[in-house]
């Protein structure tokens, strides 16, 4: 099977040349100047290695402490709207974290923010490492949250009756049955959401950058030493890079060992009907205490900026005369905004397709190398996983030059592409294709091999059976894999602010700008058009996957 | 002339052999099953013949024309077959008519005569009011006859069936298996089966081919088979026979790694060997071996009785006794044996 090959080596071509050559570029250029003096940048920039790992931290036990309690009351008990409160507590992490940090800051920012003013005084501020801290680790609440569902569906009631036969209260039976099969999940979403904050870049800047005295962190370092120019910034940001590059392996590494230990084997014969705990004379006190803490971390910061958006100016007193649609219609027709949304449309729904067409060709490469299958996976998956602040920056400095390739000295390919919204797609692409090749694998994986076969055996070549009879199949799962990618990129701030050439705005660097240099009221408008485009596009994905034939 | 040629068919999957030089020659309007235990390389077998899989050596010929042999490999599509499978494989987004017109939409067939001879094979299996129908909305049998109406709307040369009855219930089983009968005498098409279900095989077949762990053991009528089979192997699967390790000395098979002996019927050659002895062909009566009963099956008609001898079991079949209990001696006698030498 000569073709197999040839179709791996043109689906790993632009994978290498685009993804991994700079990023390993990097790291040598990294490490080229570590050795140049290590001692040195590391004690100039030990305030923001430290800052980074403290807010991690910070964020993974915010989120832990959070969603441990929250897994179980919804995914365990008989809460009542525990289908609302799932949507409700999913959406920080469809929504990007930097409106999260927007919503926050109109509600904690001293003197100005809502809360502080109905207090009358400056009891929150959120600048700083604890403002970072508790956004970030609300924004990957859900990372925790879905991972302790997933595990807490694993796990067969029988053994918590087993415990209660024995003689155990259903409190205990649950801290010494249930709780500890499902710890490891826990924890590995807690991983994630570190792995997340310590990548993060929009908040740290929104919260770090501008207060006094500014908290720095690696993400937001690398940005000012690109800022900064080539000839002393760019050694210097590359052994940063290296060091949060180093975290990915690392964190992946610890939750691939989490998952290792929290193996819990299904149960056979009847099916795991997870049976709800009854909370009983609880049920009233947890309805109040899970919609306060839903209502008071996830409505209250998106009200705040929806009022942002509509009051004259933001610190005005809060009456209804201040109230004024003016910055809707200043900042939605405004030509700047226009052509930001034009350009990310066409720059989101290309790289859209590009990460289904890749995607589903990773699948199939997967597939067709059964053993290797997972080599290829992982090609097409570690950017995702990849700091977008590293990915931007290993792009910036392999394509500062174009690259000239010369075939048989005559036909000279020139790929130039400095300064170019290009260089964007290409980010958009590389970081995102994981979606692409995560749904169609799995969608794949459902669709029953003898079905093509029986295509073939009915007079169908290799390309049209699989045109005929898997690709209908799979195109809920690739119309869900290019919604997921078309609002990642849409939203998408980190990548885009250090990879978007002058003068050609997308929507993500448009709300960086106003929120961080102009107008807090323009920027507010903005994100609730953010928020209306990610509400828009669940409802898109939850009607898709409804749509997943069943195949018998 | 033969309609298909498989001679010394070798397939390995990363080292393990699954089908290890397997010849078999099937006749035009033929019905051959493929008989054997799950893992002995029957739908392997199968899929070679379809172009799903290619040998690693040996050739498989259909009609005169070579399809897969060294430098030939003539893919699936360019067969001329049809073929059902285990899991039916109707694709779920087609109407049943979408499902059944595919291989002549394939083969350009003009538009109104699809349609006629998608009505005409829908109406060979009963099917011809659900048309309209999507796969959802039909049951396991139906979809099954879907699945056999789409191969052979075709007119394919052969038609190959992939354990088609095993995802069914025991009485749609009877059902279709009636059905596949009835078709195959009314359009002569040959056909290879696959199965682990002797009662299916034999039912069914012009002649079954028993495979085992990658070869064929015998190819034969179901009769001659059942009535005569060549290996051990083929009598303990098809007949359920009793198969006993041990010696024939003078009349008597001694078992081995027990002290336990029967008295055989006929004349055997002496030496180490394994004796075959139907369920059926064994008596309870005055005379005969002694054996301690295990246990006793009551099956309505009969009564299966089982003693233990050495780690296995020997099951016999006769009247329902009143008054017997598990732990009581009884004496077995062989009414007819087959005594298969090892050396052979």
């Amino acid at each position: 099977m000569r073709g197999r090959w040839i179709a791996l080596a043109a689906w790993l071509a632009p994978l290498l040349l685009f993804a991994v050559v700079p990023v390993v570029a990097l790291l040598g250029r990294g490490v080229g100047a570590a050795t140049g003096g290590l001692g040195t940048v590391l004690a100039a920039e030990s305030g923001a290695l430290v800052n980074t790992l403290g807010i991690s931290l910070g964020a993974t036990a915010w989120a832990l402490f959070l969603g441990a309690p929250l897994a179980f009351l919804l995914f365990r008990t008989d809460l009542p709207f525990r289908g609302a409160f799932t949507v409700l507590f999913t959406l920080p992490s469809a929504i990007p974290a930097f409106i999260w940090g927007m919503g926050w800051l109109s509600l904690a920012s001293p003197r100005a923010g809502y809360l502080n003013r109905m207090l009358g005084a400056d009891v929150f501020n959120l600048y700083g490492a604890a403002g970072i801290a508790f956004v970030e680790g609300l924004s990957g609440l859900p990372l925790v949250l879905l991972a302790g569902a997933a595990a807490l569906r694993r796990v067969d009631p029988a053994l918590e009756e087993a415990a209660r036969v024995c003689g155990a209260s259903p409190l205990r039976a649950l801290l010494s049955t249930t709780v500890p099969l499902v710890l490891p999940a826990l924890l590995s979403g807690a991983v994630m959401v570190f792995l997340m904050a310590a990548s993060s870049f929009g908040v740290p800047y929104l919260l770090g950058v501008s207060a006094s005295p500014p908290t720095r962190v690696l993400t937001t370092r690398i940005y000012e030493l690109v800022l900064l120019g080539s000839e002393e910034g760019l050694p210097r940001a590359s052994v940063l890079a290296s060091f949060l590059l180093l975290l990915t392996p690392l964190a992946l590494g610890l939750t691939w060992v989490l998952g290792r230990s929290g193996r819990v084997r299904l149960s056979a014969g009847k099916g795991v009907s997870s049976r709800v705990l009854a909370l009983g004379a609880w049920r009233p006190w947890s309805l109040l205490a899970v919609s306060g803490v839903g209502g008071v971390l996830v409505v209250l910061p998106l009200a705040a900026i929806l009022l942002t958006s509509l009051q004259r100016s933001f610190g005005a007193a809060l009456t209804w005369d201040t109230l004024t649609l003016s910055h809707w219609s200043g900042v939605l027709w405004d030509s700047r905004t226009l052509r930001a949304t034009g350009r990310s449309v066409l720059l989101a729904g290309g790289a859209g397709l590009l990460v289904v067409a890749l995607g589903l060709a990773g699948a199939l490469l997967r597939r067709a190398f059964r053993r290797g299958g997972a080599g290829v996976e992982a090609m097409a998956v570690w950017p995702f996983a990849a700091p977008g602040t590293v990915l931007a920056l290993a792009l910036l400095v392999a394509f500062s030059r174009d690259w000239r390739l010369v075939v048989l000295d005559r036909v000279a390919f020139v790929l130039a592409l400095a300064h170019t919204p290009w260089l964007l797609l290409v980010g958009y692409v590389g970081k995102y294709l994981a979606l692409g090749e995560r749904n169609s694998s799995e969608a794949l994986a459902q669709v029953d091999p003898s079905l093509a076969e029986a295509a073939r055996v009915g007079g169908a070549g290799p390309v049209r059976a699989f045109v005929d009879a898997t690709l209908p199949l799979l195109r809920p799962a690739l119309t869900v894999a290019f919604v997921l990618a078309f609002l990642a990129c849409a939203t998408e701030i980190t990548l885009s602010v250090l990879l978007v050439p002058a003068g050609s705005e997308v929507l993500g660097t448009l709300l960086f700008e106003l929120q961080s240099y102009a107008d807090p009221a323009a920027a507010a408008v903005l994100a609730c058009a953010f928020v209306a485009l990610v509400v828009a596009g669940q409802a898109v994905l939850a009607w898709a996957r409804r749509r997943v034939p069943e195949v018998r | 002339m033969a309609a298909i040629v498989l001679e010394g068919l070798v397939k390995a999957y990363g080292g393990t052999p699954v089908v290890r030089g397997l010849s078999l020659q099937v006749g035009q309007g033929e019905l051959v099953s493929l008989l054997g235990p799950s893992g002995c390389g029957k739908t392997t077998t199968l899929r070679m013949l379809a172009g799903l899989e290619h040998p690693d050596a040996g050739i498989i010929r259909l009609g005169e024309e070579v399809v897969a042999g060294p430098g030939v490999r003539v893919p699936p599509e360019k067969r001329g077959l049809g073929m059902v499978f285990q899991s039916y494989a109707i694709w779920p987004h087609r109407s049943v008519e979408a499902n059944v017109a595919y291989p002549l939409v394939l083969r350009k067939v003009p538009r109104h005569e699809v349609a006629s001879r998608v009505r005409e094979a829908l109406r060979w299996v009963r099917l011809d009011a659900f048309a309209a129908r999507m796969p959802h909305e039909l049951s396991g049998g139906q979809l099954q006859r879907v699945a056999l109406a789409r191969a052979l709307v075709a007119d394919p040369r052969v038609l190959l069936l992939d354990e088609p009855l095993s995802n069914l219930d025991a009485a749609l089983r009877e059902e279709l298996r009636a059905e596949i009968a009835a078709l195959r005498a009314r359009l002569g098409t040959t056909l290879v089966f696959v199965t682990h279900d002797q009662g299916e095989a034999l039912a069914l077949s012009d002649r079954i081919a028993v495979m085992n762990r990658g070869v064929i053991e015998q190819v034969d009528t179901p009769e001659r088979l059942y009535r005569e089979p060549a290996t051990p192997f083929v009598a303990g699967f098809v007949g359920g026979a009793n198969v006993l390790r041990g010696e024939a000395r003078a009349g008597t098979f001694y078992c081995a790694g027990t002290d336990t002996a029967f008295e055989l019927p006929m004349e055997a050659k002496g030496g180490p060997g394994t004796l075959v002895v139907r369920p059926e062909d064994l008596e309870l009566g005055d005379t005969g071996t002694p054996l301690v009963l295990s246990a006793r099956l009551f099956l309505g008609h009969a009564a299966e009785y089982r003693f233990p001898v050495g780690d296995a079991f020997l099951r016999v079949i006769g009247p329902a006794l009143e008054g017997v209990r598990a732990g009581q001696t009884l004496r077995v006698r062989v009414r007819k044996a087959t005594v298969f030498n090892a050396g052979a």
